[in-house]
């Protein structure tokens, strides 16, 4: 690929976030893949096998990413998530809006596409949202705020904030103790050892994301671009190597379906893999005949989801990703700002559940 | 089938129709049947997965004209 130019790339890019992510809206939507849904289990019903299906995807991810840069297929600093700058508050706030907006909007970004994709018009609407507020919050009205006042609490480390880094460790003795630790805890139960579909769905998620990296990361890296003379990640919104996550691109799509004329805007890595999850998803459900239209119950569910799309347009933005680009990427690269994240998307989603079961409890 | 008591879950998503399930059994008592209807193609996981975890038995399921019917026996 070396003798290509940026602009010869980027069909492999992009094509490759769309298989990719094609493969994870139909496993996802044939496994029931959840992350929402894994926290409404475990607090809900005390069922952990799909926080355990989850957990498995952030081990496989992050064995998978630690093996590339191990053999220096990838260089996992140049994502956004490893940097020195540690926005504490920023992961913290975004995580819990954005878990709060996930239980009213009946799921993250990535369910939103896999409902979409199967027929839920509910989720179309989470999507204008999501999509609305990200924009909002990157360049927006909403963005002032999380600059001016989020961004501001933050600690700027002497090194990286991923955790070889932080605490001296080698990067494959630590991935492999945590990954196994996970891959344990997940793998002593039974039950989730019965179903296979725990384990495709975990263990694809994971290997989308790996495979993720490796295309923006490998080959879509670009090691000096004739333009700027610097190193580049072709058609990438942030101008990094990304892998997966469900909440930006969703703006960036809805901006490029917007700005269609203007021959700046290309697809991106990021669009690419927002329709990829949808066509996947929506090729599953018409082949099992499971595609089945679905609407708005009424005025307060229409309101849920519209208050859902938005927290998790601004919280995705805030706290850099949601659960599959914090909770899932961002790990994989073993960043402490990506854990902050991934437990306050489980709070906040833990707490608007218990609020939604006391306003039941109200009803007559 | 007869029911004690009906739960109308359509147009519902995850985590709803669970929840709403819930204060419905806990309205009921033991040995009595509570139906469901819900359009979610995600509650008949959920419901199964509620059943096994609370003790709650699950008497039938069914799918039809796009719904799905749950009837579920109270511990």
């Amino acid at each position: 690929m070396s003798d290509l130019t940026p602009a010869q790339l980027v069909p492999y890019v992009t094509g490759g976030a769309f298989a990719l992510a094609f493969i994870f809206g139909a496993v996802a939507n044939k496994t029931h893949f959840c992350t929402m849904g894994a926290v409404s289990d475990w607090v809900n019903m005390g069922d952990l096998n799909r926080m355990r299906m989850w957990l498995v995807a952030i081990a496989v991810a992050l064995l998978g990413s630690s093996a590339l840069v191990v053999a220096g297929v990838v260089d996992l600093s140049k994502s956004i998530y490893p940097g020195p700058n540690f926005t504490w508050l920023s992961y913290v706030v975004g995580g819990l809006l954005f878990g709060v907006g996930m239980t009213l909007g009946s799921g993250c970004g990535s369910k939103t596409l896999i409902r979409l994709g199967a027929g839920n018009l509910k989720s179309l609407v989470v999507y204008v949202f999501i999509g609305l507020a990200a924009y909002m919050t990157l360049r927006g009205l909403l963005g002032a705020f999380r600059v001016g006042v989020l961004e501001k609490a933050a600690i700027t480390l002497p090194v990286g904030q991923d955790l070889p880094s932080l605490l001296g460790l080698n990067r494959a003795i630590l991935a492999t103790l945590i990954g196994a630790a996970l891959l344990a805890f997940a793998y002593a139960s039974k039950e989730f050892r019965a179903n296979f579909d725990y384990s495709l769905g975990g263990v694809v998620t994971g290997l989308v994301v790996v495979g993720g990296w490796y295309v923006s990361g490998h080959l879509g890296r670009v090691a000096e671009d004739p333009n700027t003379l610097q190193e580049a990640f072709v058609a990438t919104n942030s101008g990094r190597m990304e892998s997966f996550s469900f909440v930006s691109p969703l703006a960036y799509t809805l901006e490029y379906l917007m700005l269609w004329t203007d021959k700046s805007k290309i697809i991106t890595y990021g669009i690419a893999s927002a329709a990829g999850v949808i066509a996947g998803s929506a090729a599953y459900a018409l082949a099992t005949r499971t595609f089945r239209w679905e609407g708005f119950r009424d005025a307060e569910d229409t309101a849920n989801h519209i208050v859902g799309g938005l927290l998790m347009g601004f919280g995705g933005v805030t706290a850099l990703g949601c659960t599959i680009g914090q909770a899932i990427s961002g790990i994989s690269t073993l960043a402490l700002g990506s854990i902050l994240t991934f437990l306050s998307i489980v709070a906040g989603s833990a707490a608007a559940m218990k609020y939604q079961y006391w306003r039941v409890s109200r009803e007559d | 089938m007869n029911f004690d008591k009906d739960l109308d879950a359509r147009g519902l998503n995850c985590p709803l129709p669970v929840l709403r399930a819930k204060k419905a059994l806990n309205d009921m008592q033991s040995g009595q049947v509570l139906r469901i209807v819900a359009t979610d193609p995600g509650s008949s996981k959920d419901f199964e997965t509620f059943c096994k975890q609370t003790g709650n038995e699950l008497l039938s399921q069914s799918a039809a004209d796009r719904e799905f019917t749950f009837y579920m026996k109270r511990k």
